[in-house]
This record gives C-alpha cells, structure tokens and sequence, in this order.
C-alpha cells in the first residue's frame, strides 16, 4: 500500500470509531444546548440583553463543550497501542497527528457547526449574522481542534490530574475568542478580524503536527 | 559563564557568592525602601500613592524578565540537551507566579484611587494577568506529572508556546488606548520621569532582582540536591 491509502485507511478507521461513538458526540452536543439552557435561565428571558451577550456566551460554550472531547484523542490509541502499529506501516507521528486533527475537525466539531443555526435561534441572533457565526466557527473550530491535539498530547501519561488539558486549551484559546467574536459583532467590515483569524489558524497549523509528535514520542518514551 | 549550564560548577560558584549576596540584597532592600518611603518627592497629581511604583514596576519586569529567561532556558534545554535547563525552570516559576501576583495586588491598590476602580479589562492588565495564569500552570505541570524526564519536556514546550505572550505584553500599551500608562523608562537618554523618583526606582529593582537571585539560587541547589536524592 502506498502512502495515501494508508492515510485514507486510517481516516476511514476514525470514521468507523465516531460511528460506533456517535452517542459521544450527541452528548457533547447534548452538554452544549443544555448549558445554553443554563445560561438563559441564569440572565433571564430578556431579548436585548440576550442579543448583545448571545454570541459570546455561545462562543465560550462552544470551547467549553469543545474541552470534553479532549480525553478521547489520544488516550485510547496510545492505551491499546494502535499508534505504534500505525507508526510501523509507515507514517510518522507528525502525519498521524495531523490526520488526527483532520479527523477530529470533520467528526466532533462538524456536528457543532451543524447545529450551531438552532443554537442561535435561541438566542434571537439575526438571520444576517447566523452566515458570520457559522464562518468563525468554521476557521475557530480547526484551531480549537489543533489546540486539543497539542494539549492532549501534552497530558498523554498526567493520571491525576487530566483537567489541566482543557485549561491548557482554554488559555490559548483566548485570541480564537477574541477575533471570532469580533467578526459576529463588528459593525460594518468583518475582513481585517477574519484575516487575522485565518492567520492563527495557519500558524496552529503549522506547529500543531511538530509538537504533538514530540509529545506523543517523549510519552512513548516514559510509558 | 560555564556555571549557567553545569550544576556542578553552579553549586562551586554560587557557594562563593551567596553571603556576599545577601549582605549586598539586604543593603540595597533597605536603602531602596528608605529612599522611596522618606526620601523620595510626592508626585504633584497622585500625592503619596506614587511610591506604590517603587513596588509595582520592578516586580512587573523581574515577572517579565523570569518568563524571559525560562523560555531562552527551555529553547537550549530542547535543543542541546542540557538538563540543567530543566532544573533551572522547575526551580524559578513559582518565584516569577510571586512577582506577577506581587505586581497584579499593588496595581490593583494603586489603581482604586487614581482610576477608581480596583480592575479593569484593560490590554495591559489583562494580558499580564494571563501571564499569571500561564505562570501558574506552568507550577501545576510540575506538579502533576511523576516522571521527571517527561515532565520538564512538556513544561519546556508550554513555556515556549505561552512566550508568545511576552511582546504582547510588552507592546499592548503601544497597540491599544489603555487606561495603563505607556512605558516611562524605555529610553534611557531621556527618560519621561523625574531623575529624583528615577534613583529610588532603580536601587529598588536592583535589590528586587538580587533577592529574585538569591532565592533562586537557594531554589535551584535544593531542585539539584533533591534530583540527586532521587537517582541515588
């Protein structure tokens, strides 16, 4: 086999295993509505307040319900081994992180974006906005995923205390807030803030598969 | 220099210079205090407040300056080697999460009465506040992991990802309007402050760097005497 079957091969394995999952990801979405519920309860039913705060509180919900998924990146090809094997028919730890991401991105965050338009309606966000919102997330989700990648990797062999890896993700995820925000909310010229975006997107791309790899290699090392 | 990265020949060096060191720290502590307490003028708008400065600016740049030195720490650590480096970072983090919370809590009193408010979401205060957080978890990774050898790895690379703080930090005064007043000294030919709030300042950040060494030193002997324990 050459190497791109390999790589689609080992896709169509984690596509396999989010199928076998899927109530996984349906509870992750579940966590999502449920703490928008939460949140309107806890502001109150009031429309203005709701439209001016919506986009935020959805956002930070989003990489809070985005930080559960953390725990199943890694953890469970490192524990059975599967990483090695897939290591021995060829890839490296960069490409393997770097499909890891990839799938990450289309199975766990996909469904959020898909669900991300009735989420907004209950937040009485405009329909001209909900296409904006949809664009952050999109470029947002990737670098949340290559944030997850680094972090879990980074936790690979922490037993005590795995809740360092979502305050690792939300501490970088500070600029991903900040900018994607921005774009629902601004005014009139959205560009700068989603080029800026699309710029911390490239460069978590870029280091994403480096780090990761280190990690996962140095975790291999201690196990 | 070979004692910045041989423990051997830093524990030699250090045995050297510590007495002398606390002699000259304790000195320069109370004549820096003396100075920015009784000698030092009242500032024209601010009255006394002002010598909260005397405080708050050199604990800021020893917290900048501790986060500076980790990162160039964790880069040569990875990159040759040396584990000295590692030591190193495990050692000074909790003394550079000290001087952040040092300079949060002053700029915090400080800022009730000329701002009138305790905090604000300012670029400044914010950003040196997730250099708080990133301090502090820095301290967590050490503390969490068992295995020396894969811990002090992860805590170079959080180290050098969260570097990505410092410019920001140091340029948010000149990218945003803050509340926070943009740097004063960072022209040293003419400099934007008094020569006679000028002088206190600096003995007060040279005795605050001393002791930052000091404790280090003391820091850095204990983590190499404790490593040596646990291989032995």
């Amino acid at each position: 086999m050459n190497t791109i079957q390999i790589i689609f091969s080992v896709f169509l394995k984690e596509y396999k295993i989010n199928l076998r999952n899927f109530n996984n990801v349906l509870t992750f979405l579940f966590f999502f509505f449920i703490s928008i519920f939460v949140f309107v309860f806890a502001i109150g039913p009031n429309k203005e307040i709701l439209n001016h705060t919506g986009v935020g509180i959805l956002w930070a919900l989003l990489i809070l319900s985005s930080t559960l998924s953390l725990k199943k990146y890694y953890q469970d090809d490192f524990e059975n081994g599967s990483i090695i094997i897939t290591h021995m028919s060829g890839l490296s730890y960069e490409l393997i992180s770097l499909i890891k991401v990839f799938s990450h991105f289309f199975f766990i965050q996909l469904p959020f974006l898909i669900s991300l338009p009735i989420a907004s309606i209950l937040i009485n966000l405009e329909i001209e906005k909900i296409s904006l919102l949809l664009l952050s997330f999109f470029i947002g989700s990737f670098i949340l995923s290559c944030l997850g990648s680094i972090s879990s990797s980074m936790n690979l062999l922490n037993k005590n205390n795995f809740s360092l890896g979502s305050i690792i993700v939300m501490i970088f995820s500070i600029p991903v807030i900040i900018f994607s925000v921005g774009i629902v909310n601004s005014e009139e010229n959205f560009l700068p803030l989603l080029k800026i975006l699309t710029g911390i997107a490239f460069i978590f791309f870029a280091i994403t598969p480096w780090v990761s790899a280190f990690c996962i290699k140095l975790a291999l090392a201690n196990k | 220099m070979k004692f910045l990265i041989n423990p051997n020949k830093f524990n030699k060096f250090t045995d050297i210079i510590i007495k002398p060191l606390y002699l000259l720290s304790a000195i320069c502590l109370v004549v820096g205090l003396l100075f920015s307490l009784y000698l030092s003028p009242n500032d024209y708008q601010q009255g006394s407040t002002v010598r909260i400065m005397y405080i708050h600016v050199p604990s800021a740049w020893l917290a900048l300056l501790i986060f500076f030195i980790m990162t160039i720490y964790s880069i040569v650590g990875l990159a040759f080697k040396i584990p000295f480096a590692f030591i190193v970072n495990t050692a000074i983090a909790p003394i550079g999460t000290i001087f952040t919370i040092i300079c949060l809590i002053t700029g915090s009193l400080w800022g009730k009465p000329m701002w009138g408010t305790w905090w604000v979401w300012d670029a400044r205060l914010t950003s040196v506040a997730i250099l708080l957080l990133v301090y502090l978890i820095i301290v967590f990774i050490n503390y969490s992991f068992t295995k020396i050898e894969l811990k002090e790895k992860i805590v170079a690379i959080f180290i050098i990802i969260g570097s990505i703080n410092l410019p920001i930090i140091k340029f948010s005064v000149d990218w945003w309007n803050t509340l926070h007043q943009p740097a004063s000294i960072s022209k040293f030919s003419s400099p934007s402050i008094d020569i006679a709030m000028l002088i206190p300042l600096l003995i007060m950040t040279l005795s605050f760097a001393l002791i930052a060494v000091l404790i280090s030193i003391l820091r850095i002997k204990y983590e190499i005497l404790s490593r040596k324990d646990k291989i032995s």
